[in-house]
């Protein structure tokens, strides 16, 4: 029995008519006349509420966003079993990312109508979206049986099955769907999409004969058309069938078509039972053998004489590199220094390298007095300085690179690379206003190259002069955006929001660092609503190979080291605005704003007049005009250009437990992040979670200095909670304390071990300096344990030496400048131990002064 | 360095290559597009620790002329500064040429150059033998001409 229609629904036959018509004028998006039309019907029936949720709906494409939704809400009230009123309040709950709650509207307006194909395909879309798979195979069920004869229902079943996890009945209904295939015409890019799909099901159902049966059939009909595809499955069946010479065969003709793709070279020395990552013993000479035969093939192919430096060993490896590294240095190869450091892992390798190249420097050096020899170009002398330079500073030993790059810049002053690799050279031995002097000077060499205007803007960022490198990314980023960095931002670029955070926060700017710690939060949501579109657009396209890859990769992207570095920095700084919350009033009062905030606040008020400007046309045009605005929620002006609310206290630590609680799952291995967790969880009291990441940090590495400060930070934390945590929580702590400190040993004890072991270790100094400031003991000892850094059987970076000379401020120790100064001396050429009177006078020569400048300020004097 | 087709978790990769060498920059909506309409065109060069030194994202012409034949497009290549002189860019079209032919039996391919980007024009002219068709005349957001440059793949075909 069909549900009876509510009377109040009921529209006589002239409004009943204009309904449908306002219906088509929504689907041809022609807003203006739809909103008449809608108007027209309610003048008459004003409570009609399929009526209103149109008209909202209509408002709300033409941006009246507010008014729109009011009317929507309103509708749905007036009629609660409309599907039309449901469907519409669905696509507004989901134009602003609510993807649950518009899976409720579609699944109320299901109700009201079970066989509409509209509200079924977005229901699906959701469903995927929030990764409800058992309703998304329903759905998909649904579907199929409504229009069976729509090729993508079945597909879409398939793909619902196969993100469900059931492989099999994935492939029941791709062979049901297959069999009733009629007239395919040749060529046919999506029928040969399938026929992949299918096989790369069997293959993952190991059902490897099937597979190899369906390909080679559909390869010769040229049902399947991709060729590289045919041919990597082929490979990779015919290998795992045992078939290998005929497996060989198919590895070669992939070599030959992509003769630098090292997964067919690895495919191929696997089928004859040769791992390349670990060749041994006689496989050595048999690999070589092999490699030597391909590099003979293939004279233009770089991989296989690459490869050959993996696997040979003694004296074949010496005859091997030779030739190699004398080739890149006379073609100039920039990157081949980066090509051939993983052989270093091997010490043997590492010094026949360096005797190679230094008797070529000797060779050429006794030359440079007489002309350059036919077989050898002039810039060959060039590129050998250039290599030994990064030879040396890789070996730490930075001098003597700097020597060699000047050297080559007396010889050629106009190559960018050795002012490149002489900044970061700099940038090493703890010099970053002189590095970004030398990116400066590699920059003005090729004004035109993105690449090198990017790398000294970055160099600058680290150097913390902000605006001077604002301007710099300003020479690429569009012109009509409000500031370079919203162009970046809009842009997602992930570089320029991770080192401008970082900058910030080594500024103390803490606002703009959370502020753009969040930014790079939302890039990452915005990668994740982008699949949104893609459920409907891939089946519809039949490209469901990459499909399947897309939802995998949506569900770890959180993995990416530029989440993990923005989350780990920002729940550190909330974790030090909840323990000292004076340190984010300093950093935000308002006659203490640096030079960044200021600039920032003037930028977003001229951003927000531009807003409320572009807002006021909008209104004014969108009565007049059909555009089009769609439903997205566009993000509202930011009233918080600083960060200033990012600061606020009570609930830094919720915010903070958001950024981090996707890595929970998704970066476990990282002991960085264990011990984030840690922090932010032992703060928000949920003992068990801070016990469960110490544990786990435990198991990635038992030693870490960062690690031994927190065990000793649960003990006193749990030690002086004044009761006893009620079962059965009380009793994990305790087991879980037992677990990560011997009870046997004092803390002070269990302290000193730690130091004993670890003696040579600057971090595991500062570390245990660190515990025993947490344990009370008195300063001077605290700060001799701090100073034993300085011992010259100690390895200390400038980083660490930096971290301590914080530490030591921070307890507000009597003897940091002591420190600083020693440091200071210590690392000679670093300029990072300055006293800040100095370094006005630094950031002065950090840059190139060219004679446009001059020119200029000549001008402006 | 490592050629092959690009996959899923290249694109942020190939999208760091791009905002770091070029000024034409795309969100990662428009990879995720090239992908999932044309994956197996674009490519991506990567070093030995898996990041990406330079990608071509490659698509087919949607709209097609009555008088025109099937075509394919680079969006964008390149290859960073560092990587340079490997001959990357070239081994990365050939490639994708191949692709857009044998699926797509592409005739031709096409793209776009700044009229300024002397490199590139030198790039896409000497090394990979495209030629100039037409100046297209304000074809950046930014008001400046480009070139437009195609390349015959007639010799591909099977």
């Amino acid at each position: 029995m069909a549900p009876s229609v509510p009377s109040k629904r009921v529209l006589p036959s002239k409004e009943s008519g204009l309904f449908k018509e306002l219906l088509n004028l929504y689907e041809s998006r022609q807003l203006k006349k739809g909103q008449k039309t809608a108007d027209q019907i309610l003048k008459k029936f004003p409570e009609h509420g399929e009526t209103l949720c149109m008209k909202g709906l209509i408002l709300t494409h033409m941006g009246r966003r507010e008014e729109g939704i009011e009317l929507v809400k309103k509708g749905v009230r007036l009629d609660l079993t409309s599907h039309i009123a449901w469907h519409v309040f669905g696509l507004i709950q989901k134009g602003e990312k609510n993807y649950e709650e518009a899976l409720k509207s579609y699944t109320q307006a299901l109700r009201f109508d079970k066989e509409n194909m509209n509200i079924l395909r977005d229901a699906a879309h959701l469903q995927t979206q929030l990764r409800l798979f058992d309703g998304l195979v329903e759905t998909r069920h649904t579907l199929l049986k409504l229009r069976p004869n729509l090729r993508q229902n079945w597909i879409g079943l398939a793909v619902a099955y196969h993100l469900n996890g059931s492989l099999k009945d994935a492939k029941q209904v791709l062979e049901h769907y297959e069999s009733t295939l009629k007239n395919i015409p040749d060529y046919d890019v999506e029928h040969s999409e399938v026929l992949l799909y299918h096989i790369r099901l069997l293959e993952e159902l190991g059902e490897y004969p099937k597979a190899l049966g369906l390909l080679d059939v559909n390869a010769k009909s040229r049902a399947i058309i991709d060729r590289t595809a045919i041919m990597e499955f082929r490979a990779r069946l015919l290998s795992k069938l045992g078939d290998h010479d005929e497996a060989e065969n198919t590895w070669q003709a992939l070599i030959e078509q992509n003769p630098d793709s090292y997964e067919y070279y690895k495919g191929f020395f696997s089928n004859r039972g040769i791992d390349l990552e670990n060749v041994t013993g006689d496989a050595r000479q048999k690999a070589l053998q092999y490699l030597r035969d391909f590099s003979s093939q293939l004279p233009r192919a770089a991989a296989p004489r690459r490869l050959a430096l993996d696997v040979a060993d003694g004296d074949d490896f010496k005859t091997l590199a030779e030739p190699y590294l004398t080739s890149g240095l006379d073609k100039g190869i920039p990157s081949l220094f980066a090509d051939i450091k993983a052989l270093y892992r091997d010490v043997g390798k590492q010094r026949a390298i360096a005797s190679i190249v230094e008797a070529l420097r000797e060779r050429l050096a006794s030359q440079s007095s007489s002309p350059p020899s036919e077989s050898e170009s002039p810039t060959t002398y060039l590129w050998t300085l250039y290599f030994l330079a990064q030879h040396y500073s890789h070996t730490a030993d930075h001098k003597h690179a700097l020597t060699l790059l000047d050297e080559a810049l007396e010889h050629t002053p106009t190559l960018p690379e050795l002012l490149m690799y002489r900044a970061r050279v700099l940038k090493r031995l703890g010099d970053p206003f002189g590095a970004a002097r030398s990116m400066d000077e590699a920059r003005v060499l090729d004004l035109q190259d993105r690449f090198l205007n990017t790398k000294c803007a970055k160099y600058r960022l680290r150097a913390g002069l902000e605006e001077e490198a604002q301007e710099l990314f300003g020479l690429f980023t569009k012109k009509d955006a409000s500031s370079p960095g919203a162009d970046l931002e809009d842009m997602q670029s992930l570089l320029y929001l991770t080192e401008d955070a970082d900058s910030h926060r080594r500024n103390g700017a803490f606002g703009l660092a959370l502020k753009k710690f969040h930014a790079i939060q939302k890039v990452f949501n915005e990668i994740e609503d982008d699949q949104y579109d893609f459920h409907g657009y891939s089946l519809r396209r039949f490209t469901l190979n990459i499909y399947l890859d897309l939802i995998p990769w949506e569900d770890h992207l959180r993995s990416h080291a530029s989440y993990i570095h923005s989350a780990i920095s920002a729940s550190q700084i909330y974790v030090q605005i909840h323990d000292d919350p004076a340190a984010a009033s300093k950093a935000s009062s308002s006659n203490n704003l640096t030079e960044a905030e200021k600039k920032a606040k003037k930028k977003a008020k001229k951003a927000a007049q531009k807003v409320q400007e572009d807002s006021k046309k909008a209104t004014t045009q969108s009565t007049s005009t059909n555009e089009d605005k769609g439903l997205d929620l566009t993000p509202a002006k930011d009233d918080d250009p600083t960060g200033t609310k990012l600061l606020e206290h009570a609930t830094a630590l919720d915010r903070a437990w958001k950024l981090l609680s996707p890595l929970v799952s998704l970066a476990q291995e990282n002991i960085d992040v264990q011990i984030a967790i840690y922090d932010v969880a032992v703060r928000r009291s949920k003992l068990l979670e801070a016990a469960k990441a110490l544990r786990y940090a435990k198991s990635l590495d038992a030693e870490h200095p960062e690690l031994h400060i927190r065990l000793i930070d649960f003990h006193k934390r749990v030690s002086s909670l004044p009761q006893v945590p009620p079962a059965p929580i009380g009793s994990v702590i305790n087991a879980a304390l037992a677990e990560l400190l011997p009870e046997e040993v004092s803390l002070e004890t269990f302290n000193s071990q730690y130091l004993q072991r670890h003696s040579t270790s600057g971090k595991a100094v500062l570390a245990s300096a660190n515990v025993l400031h947490k344990l009370g003991t008195p300063i001077a000892e605290v700060e001799s344990a701090a100073f034993g850094a300085l011992n010259p059987e100690v390895s200390l970076s400038i980083q660490t030496a930096v971290d301590i000379l914080a530490f030591l401020q921070s307890i507000g120790s009597s003897r940091a400048d002591e420190f600083r100064t020693t440091c200071n001396a210590k690392y000679e050429l670093s300029t990072v131990f300055k006293l800040p009177s100095e370094l006005a006078e630094l950031r002065r020569v950090a840059f190139v002064v060219t004679e446009e400048d001059k020119t200029k300020q000549e001008e402006a004097s | 360095m490592n050629i092959r087709p690009a996959r899923i978790d290249d694109l942020m990769g190939m999208q760091a290559c791009n905002l770091q060498n070029l000024p034409e920059n795309y969100t990662m909506r428009y990879y995720l597009y090239h992908a999932l309409t044309w994956p197996q065109l674009s490519y991506v060069a990567e070093d030995h620790k898996g990041r990406i030194v330079g990608y071509i994202l490659a698509k087919m012409e949607e709209d097609v002329g009555a008088d025109d034949e099937p075509h394919g497009h680079v969006t964008s290549i390149s290859v960073l500064r560092s990587y340079r002189r490997l001959g990357l860019a070239k081994r990365l079209m050939v490639q994708s040429q191949e692709a857009m032919a044998t699926i797509y039996r592409a005739s031709y391919v096409s793209l776009h150059v700044r009229k300024s980007n002397r490199a590139a024009l030198s790039l896409y002219k000497d090394t990979l033998g495209f030629t100039v068709r037409d100046i297209e005349k304000k074809y950046y957001a930014d008001g400046e001409d480009a070139y437009a440059m195609r390349l015959s793949l007639k010799h591909l075909a099977r």
